[in-house]
């Protein structure tokens, strides 16, 4: 019996064992998907102008640095001025966005008032209105205000972010119970400083989830900064980028352009880097209740 | 350390249409809760004057309005109507964070954020107590509860009795005048729930406060108030000691929630004989005892057709009496409950398990009770027939 036994358990490993073995390669081939792209541009941003003109080879190509200064110090598109604006633009409005959308989600989650369904259906009504329509209006008003070149002007509409709204109303429904707002306001907290001091911090995950979003979507932006940034030293990083194209054909460095990208999504991973570790931290202390 | 004084409060919850995230706790219903053009009447008429260092507590199946009168004292729900006073000073407008009291949830909410010292400083950092101060006065609370290893856990790092705790630290820490607890021990298992009972009753002696403690369970009830108010469907049904209550239940209401098992009633009859009252049941005929008689003279009580309460613990078997037939028998350590059947009707009495096994089932039995332990109700009013 006893070799029945381990006969058997010994099969039931070794199927374990494959089973291991597939979803690792499995992993390992996604990863490679995912990587794949990044290492390409790493590799790229290593070539000379000529090295990538020739044919293409995966070594290595010891002009990283050589290109980095070429592109940092490029007179015509100014790229660290460029970054500065975007990680202004893009920053500030993760930060506001995330918090007014948080804000007015408790706003709705917690009190009751008249109107407040109506407000609710309003809210969500502005999800439906694609951005490019409401844009020509704001366009127009920034151009009669005088408004344009603005940093501001791209960051404090972020305020009223409809969809983050709605996510951060439902995450709230899901950890916040109510009888914790009780408590904070019978230990005599302010309402402002009850959703400062102990409904901010539980919505922690979802914070950082929504910032890391509408950082991403912000940098990468084009369509208003376009139309919205007309001097140099006001432009962001994808206008930038989109110049390259219109450039002298002739002076045209490859190298020096895949540096430009590489610079240009280095933000992004570290933001992402930064805030990935409290969503993680989020989803595993969840229970609020218990 | 005060006084708390209710007059004629009511609530009615506007009917709207309320979110998911709004149900009760208990997800019960409405009941047979008054439902007037305003919306439904959750706490009508009531009226309490509780003592300094009293505790009181409300206690009532679920759904009759005890929360509801909890939270308006604590100032989280708005009063519809009527008067609350704290310490004399006139309370409905006052916000909760003002009115010195606090309060224990039952299901603890507890900041998960913080540490438990976090948690239980809280209230006084709010105040902007000094450091030191604090510091002595959260120390001091979990000493009395026994928590000072756990000062630096999260909340969620505790089991459900220790987080109770917390939340009962949170509440005394400050000194509070008044000490609100709603159903704190309803999600902790019974052992843990008698071990905690226990525990309050201690707290009781080191903290000097007034406490109001809601529960729904007539144990706790028993156990911890000064005095208890049943409650039911929004109205106040008695207001008493919790002996006062056992011995003269106000109404058929009362009486049956009350005690367990419950009290068993009976179809019977009051008459007067020789100026004395007698209750005639299914062939038995019972003088009420001396103290009985005076009351029901004093209410000038008729003859008439009631409905008679006898507690399990007071029915005795007999050689004549009560005519009944036994359908189960539980063994219950030091006592026996066993199940008649009575006319059709289910009776409980407890009788002393006498050691041998006794076989009851199946037994015809005589049931009889002596005239200080019967309790006779009106059959139009289910009022007590004493009050
Ligand atoms: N926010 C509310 N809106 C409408 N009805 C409510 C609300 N809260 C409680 N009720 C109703 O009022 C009654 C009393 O509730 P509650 O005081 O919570 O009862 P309990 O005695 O179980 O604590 C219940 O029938 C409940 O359905
Ligand atoms: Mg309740």
């Amino acid at each position: 019996m006893t070799i029945a036994n381990s006969s058997r358990s010994r099969k039931a490993k070794a199927q374990l064992f494959i089973l291991r073995v597939l979803a690792y390669l499995f992993i390992g081939i996604l990863v490679a998907m995912c990587l794949f792209f990044f290492v390409m541009l790493l590799l790229m941003s290593s070539k000379s102008n000529s090295q990538l003109q020739g044919a293409f080879s995966l070594k290595w190509g010891g002009h990283f640095l050589e290109n980095l200064h070429n592109a940092w110090n490029d007179a015509s598109t100014n790229i660290p001025r460029g970054m500065v604006n975007s990680f202004i633009v893009a920053m500030s409005s993760a930060l506001i966005t995330t918090y007014f959308s948080a804000l007015t989600a408790y706003g709705i989650h917690v009190y009751e008032f008249r109107f407040k369904r109506a407000i609710f259906t309003f809210i969500m009504a502005i999800m439906m209105i694609p951005a490019q329509v409401s844009a020509v209006g704001f366009i127009q008003l920034a151009y009669k205000f005088g408004l344009t070149n603005k940093l501001w002007l791209l960051i404090l509409p972020g305020m009223a972010a409809p969809v983050v709204f709605f996510y951060m109303k439902q995450y709230l429904e899901s950890v916040l119970p109510l009888e914790m707002v009780e408590a904070a306001r019978i230990d005599g907290s302010s309402e402002f400083r009850i959703f400062n001091e102990v409904v901010l911090p539980i919505m922690k995950p979802a914070v950082a989830v929504q910032m890391i979003f509408s950082f991403v979507s912000s940098w990468n932006n084009y369509f208003m900064p376009s139309l919205l940034l007309t001097k140099p030293e006001k432009r962001t990083v994808p206008i930038m980028i989109a110049m390259l194209r219109s450039a002298d054909y002739s002076k045209f460095d490859m190298g020096k352009v895949f540096m430009f990208i590489l610079l240009a999504i280095l933000p992004v991973m570290l933001v992402y880097a930064v805030l990935s570790k409290s969503i993680i931290k989020g989803v595993t202390s969840g229970s609020v209740k218990g | 350390m005060s006084e708390v004084k209710l007059v004629n409060i009511k609530k009615v919850y506007p009917v709207i249409e309320r979110n998911k995230n709004k149900k009760n706790v208990n997800g019960h219903r409405t009941g047979n809760l008054q439902i007037t053009d305003e919306g439904v009447v959750a706490v009508q008429e009531f009226s309490l004057d509780i003592a300094d260092k009293e505790f009181i507590v409300l206690v009532g199946p679920s759904g009759c309005g005890k929360s509801t009168t909890l939270r308006m004292v604590a100032g989280l729900e708005e009063i519809t109507s009527g008067e609350l006073y704290i310490d004399g000073e006139y309370m409905n407008d006052v916000a909760p964070k003002d009115r010195d009291i606090a309060m224990v949830f039952q299901n603890y909410a507890l900041y998960p954020h913080m540490t438990v010292y976090q948690n239980m400083a809280y209230s006084l950092k709010i105040q902007k107590a000094s450091r030191e101060e604090i510091d002595r006065k959260v120390r001091e609370a979990a000493e009395i509860l026994d928590i000072t290893d756990y000062l630096d856990r999260k909340p969620k790092e505790l089991s459900g009795g220790q987080r109770q705790r917390v939340a009962i630290g949170r509440a005394i820490v400050r000194h509070p005048k008044a000490l609100l607890m709603d159903e704190p021990l309803s999600n902790l298992d019974a052992k843990l729930r008698n071990q905690m009972r226990a525990e309050i009753i201690k707290l009781r002696e080191r903290i000097n406060t007034t406490f109001i403690y809601v529960t729904h369970d007539q144990t706790e009830a028993m156990t911890l108030g000064d005095r208890i108010v049943v409650m039911k469907d929004g109205y106040i049904q008695q207001i008493a000691t919790p002996q006062e209550v056992f011995d003269h239940p106000s109404n058929l209401f009362v009486a049956g929630f009350i005690g367990t098992p419950q009290m068993n009633f009976f179809d019977a009859e009051l008459k007067l004989r020789d100026g004395d009252y007698w209750v005639d049941v299914e062939g038995a005929s019972v003088r009420l005892a001396d103290e009985k008689q005076e009351r029901l003279k004093a209410n000038h009580v008729e003859e008439q057709a009631v409905t008679l309460g006898v507690r399990p613990e007071h029915l005795l078997l007999a050689d004549k009496g009560i005519a009944g037939k036994v359908t189960v028998s539980e063994l219950m350590g030091s006592s026996r409950h066993l199940h008649l059947t009575v006319h059709g009707k289910d009776v409980i009495i407890i009788v002393p398990s006498t050691g041998g096994s006794g076989n009851y089932i199946g037994s015809e039995v005589a049931l009889s009770f002596d005239g200080s332990n019967a309790h006779v109700f009106s059959k139009a009013t289910e009022k007590n027939l004493e009050y």
